[in-house]
């Protein structure tokens, strides 16, 4: 999709989402669709350090739950949400700044790893300092409003969008891209990988703080270990790898498909879309690395000119 | 000081399979370059055979290895020839990248696989003499768990013969440390792989028997294990067996140490803070010889 | 012949025959594609366009370690031993092939007759040996294949010039015993003495061929090989 074309089918799919509270009153679709606004946020912001600066974060849950936490403290203790959020967001990007310099000295398939590690440190400290399940005060609960919830999830989601889309055009994603490519001749060009990938890390981070201060906003109750599972950063994997890697696209609508699936196959079989999305998955890994965006790109190219093969 | 031997004894204990469940991994890095990050998985599998050979056919679970074991190997050949053979035509730094996110799908999708057929409950071989406690000095060492370990050095020691005294083991250590030089030493470097990949998925399937009736099972025990089994090759090295089964032992002692120093909940963490600080300070080193 | 990796084409036009018994050396300077036309016959690369023959029938689609059987057996460059293995692990590798297999113990007596120091070596772990021992060792391990081609590449490379001398002394028995030899070297002067036919291959292409004592004469090939303080 060219740029200009793609901007404008991205403004109306926001005005059009922008309506949907106004219009529909069912709360279950706004939930649906919030499940999809805050996929699109975590596979985006987890598709900044893979898809461009081409490190495997398997710690990704890691920042969304440090989001988590910070932001459920500070709002239940009163302060106003939005001002949580960012603080969520700032403890993830200090975590990652921290780490960071120590796991990129990994290459490849031990950053991976590495990075898992640390996530699970996380999350078993976490549940082991904060064992108790985190419900909210019974006025809050008497006040909440689920299009608040919906509208933030709207505007983050939009935000990530912008984010990478901005990222991809720019000299910085360039440079990223380069290091993924190769990291070795990008330093030997001049590019400075390390900042780089710091940069990367820190905008995922923020984006990843900023949604898991979303899910303390709008879960009444839930174990503060949770948004800290490892589930959250391989949703975030699965769904960047099937609709495409390093692409605008690829994690938009990989999120419209996993969450549909999941939410589609959950009435009868829970847990069943894991076993098609591994397999889809794997599949993609070993036959079509680009996902669905590169599907449809050879789709197009077929249609478009018949008996022309790719 | 009682309890912390105690303590000290079960970790040793434990010890034992988390070399055994890493011998499965090391052989298959070191020699295909591939990650199987799906190794906990197997593991997990192979406990869940057991598992059903004791419950449906009362199959005491330390004679069911002879069927889990094999009916492992032929497993790890499908997935060879299925998956992870496709993987490894690729460079070595795309294989071992390829190999990881391969190995994630696939963790996925047996779980879910096992969630599925199995349900999520937690399960775990009760035989006739699973209470049978030896006492040693005050020291209580369950019989189970002391013939798991056992069986676990067996295995171990049985698979440093093969490696160093059969034809294709050698082939398979040959490989491993240099691949292009046994292809023109006349070695099948495909069947060597395929050959190390099936040895990996029969410990890990060995492996997963001993958790089962030691221990306990369930869908969601892969990632744990395939993380003590990362941790344990990180810190042996690669290369040699006994060498990753001393690792398992230090890596369980370490946890009873530091569950004792840390408390019950925190024993998992130390050994993962030691895998991440050892992983950094030798960045490239560890896994190169 | 015409070999490439990738869109770069190493080779191209290459015709070379080494008849049975010969001893035929390929010099070169670096990047003439040498190494590529090993590779090439060994099965590691596939060549873009023509044809290897050995004994009368086509290698293309062979795999590498098949090749090893039909009786092409290499001593790569940089030796390539097994280095955590003991020396007589890395010879018995050398005939892991089925039909090598039946006659290992004879050769490898016969190995350690070449290189006696090797039967006193056996236990230790090839990594810990000299760089002319570890040489010895990847020429018995190619012989122990039994071949009928024997491929050397770069065999003096990072030797004293005494350890050459002796190394080319075993390379002229191992041929006066039937075995046709491939000799890619760099040490110019050494190989075209030890050879009888040479190649001379510049830029992937063949820029000469001859008798070596011909072309050891050649004021060309002395000038460009030998360098000017040749005799």
């Amino acid at each position: 999709m060219s740029g200009r074309r793609s901007r404008a089918v991205g403004l109306a799919a926001a005005i059009a989402l922008a309506a949907v509270p106004l219009v529909v009153r069912r709360d279950d679709v706004l939930n649906f669709l919030f499940l999809v606004l805050l996929s699109v946020t975590l596979a985006e912001s987890w598709n900044i350090v893979a898809g461009y600066a081409g490190q495997v974060n398997l710690g990704h849950a890691a920042f969304f739950g440090l989001g988590a936490l910070t932001t459920r403290a500070l709002w239940v203790a009163g302060a106003p949400v939005l001002a949580a959020m960012v603080a969520g967001a700032a403890v993830a990007v200090v975590f990652a700044l921290l780490v960071g310099a120590a796991a990129f000295r990994l290459r490849g398939a031990y950053f991976a790893i590495g990075t898992l590690a640390l996530g699970e440190i996380l999350r078993i400290t976490v549940g082991n300092v904060r064992a108790e399940i985190s419900t909210l005060p019974a006025a809050t609960i008497a006040g909440y409003r689920l299009a608040h919830r919906y509208y933030l999830a709207l505007a983050l989601a939009a935000v990530s969008v912008v984010v990478v889309a901005a990222l991809g055009g720019s000299r910085l994603g360039l440079g990223m891209r380069a290091i993924r490519e190769d990291e070795e001749a990008a330093e030997a060009s001049g590019v400075g990988a390390l900042r780089l990938k710091l940069l990367a890390l820190s905008l995922s981070t923020a984006l990843a703080g900023l949604a898991g201060g979303l899910f303390a906003y709008y879960h009444i109750s839930y174990y503060p270990a949770h948004p800290f599972s490892p589930t959250w950063t391989f949703d975030s994997l699965l769904i960047t790898f099937i609709g495409g890697v390093g692409t605008v696209h690829g994690p938009l609508l990989g999120a419209v498909f996993y969450v549909f699936l999941k939410e589609f196959l959950a009435i009868r079989w829970v847990d069943f879309h894991l076993l098609i999305f591994g397999a889809l998955f794997v599949a993609i890994v070993l036959l079509l690395p680009g996902g669905l965006v590169e599907a449809a790109a050879r789709l197009r190219a077929l249609t478009r000119r018949p008996g022309q093969a790719c | 000081m009682t309890p912390f031997l105690q303590q000290l004894v079960l970790g040793l204990l434990l010890g034992g399979l988390y070399g055994l469940a890493a011998a499965g991994l090391s052989l298959v890095f070191g020699v295909l370059k591939v990650l199987n990050v799906a190794h906990g998985q197997l593991i997990m599998l192979g406990g869940y055979g057991a598992f059903w050979l004791f419950a449906l056919r009362g199959l005491d679970p330390f004679a069911s290895l002879a069927v889990v074991i094999p009916a492992a190997l032929v497993a790890g050949v499908i997935l060879y020839w299925a998956l992870f053979g496709w993987v490894v035509r690729a460079p070595e730094e795309t294989r071992v990248k390829n190999s990881l996110l391969v190995g994630f799908g696939l963790a996925l999708a047996l779980e879910a696989a096992a969630v599925r057929l199995f349900t999520a409950d937690e399960r775990s071989i009760t035989t006739g003499y699973a209470g049978a406690v030896l006492s040693v000095g005050g020291l209580a060492v369950p019989v189970v768990r002391l013939a798991s370990l056992a069986l676990a050095l067996l295995l171990i020691g049985g698979l440093h013969l093969a490696l160093a005294r059969w034809r294709w083991g050698r082939a398979i250590r040959a490989t491993a440390e240099d691949w292009e030089a046994a292809l023109l030493t006349g070695i099948d470097v495909r069947r060597a792989y395929l050959l190390a990949f099936a040895l990996g998925t029969a410990l890990a399937g060995a492996a997963g028997t001993l958790v089962s009736v030691g221990y306990s099972i369930s869908p969601s025990i892969g990632l744990e294990w395939t993380l003590k089994a990362l941790v344990v090759v990180v810190l042996a090295g690669l290369g040699s067996m006994l060498g990753t089964f001393v690792g398992g032992l230090v890596l369980g002692l370490a946890e009873a140490v530091s569950a004792a120093a840390f408390g019950g909940p925190y024993r998992e963490v130390v050994g993962l803070v030691v895998f991440f600080v050892v992983l950094v300070a030798r960045p490239r080193g560890l896994f190169v010889r | 012949m015409e070999a490439a990796y990738g869109p770069f084409l190493a080779l191209s036009g290459v015709t070379l025959t080494a008849r049975p018994g010969e001893i035929v050396a390929l010099l070169g300077p670096n990047g003439a594609g040498k190494t590529t036309l090993i590779r090439c016959i060994t099965g590691l690369l596939r060549p873009r366009a023509g044809a290897i023959r050995w004994e009368g029938a086509p290698l293309d689609g062979v795999p590498a370690h098949a090749i090893v059987e039909r009786g092409i057996a290499v001593v790569p460059e940089g030796r390539r031993l097994f280095g955590a293995m003991t020396v007589e692990e890395n010879l018995e590798l050398g005939a892991f092939a089925p039909r090598a297999r039946a006659r290992r113990t004879a050769r490898l007596e016969h190995v350690y007759t070449i290189f006696p120091v090797l039967r006193e070596r056996r236990r230790q772990l090839a990594r810990a040996l000299s760089g002319g021992q570890q040489q010895m060792v990847a020429i018995g391990r190619a012989l122990m294949a039994g071949p009928t081609l024997l491929i050397l590449d770069e065999p003096s490379l990072g030797l004293a010039p005494r350890l050459v001398e002796s190394i080319f002394d075993v390379l002229r028995e191992i041929n006066r015993s039937g075995v046709s030899i491939l000799l890619v070297e760099q040490n110019v002067q050494a190989a075209l003495t030890l050879s009888h036919r040479a190649y001379l291959l510049e830029a992937g292409r063949v820029a000469g061929e001859g008798s070596a004592a011909v072309l050891l004469e050649d004021p060309r090939v002395r000038r460009a090989y030998l360098g000017p303080l040749a005799r």
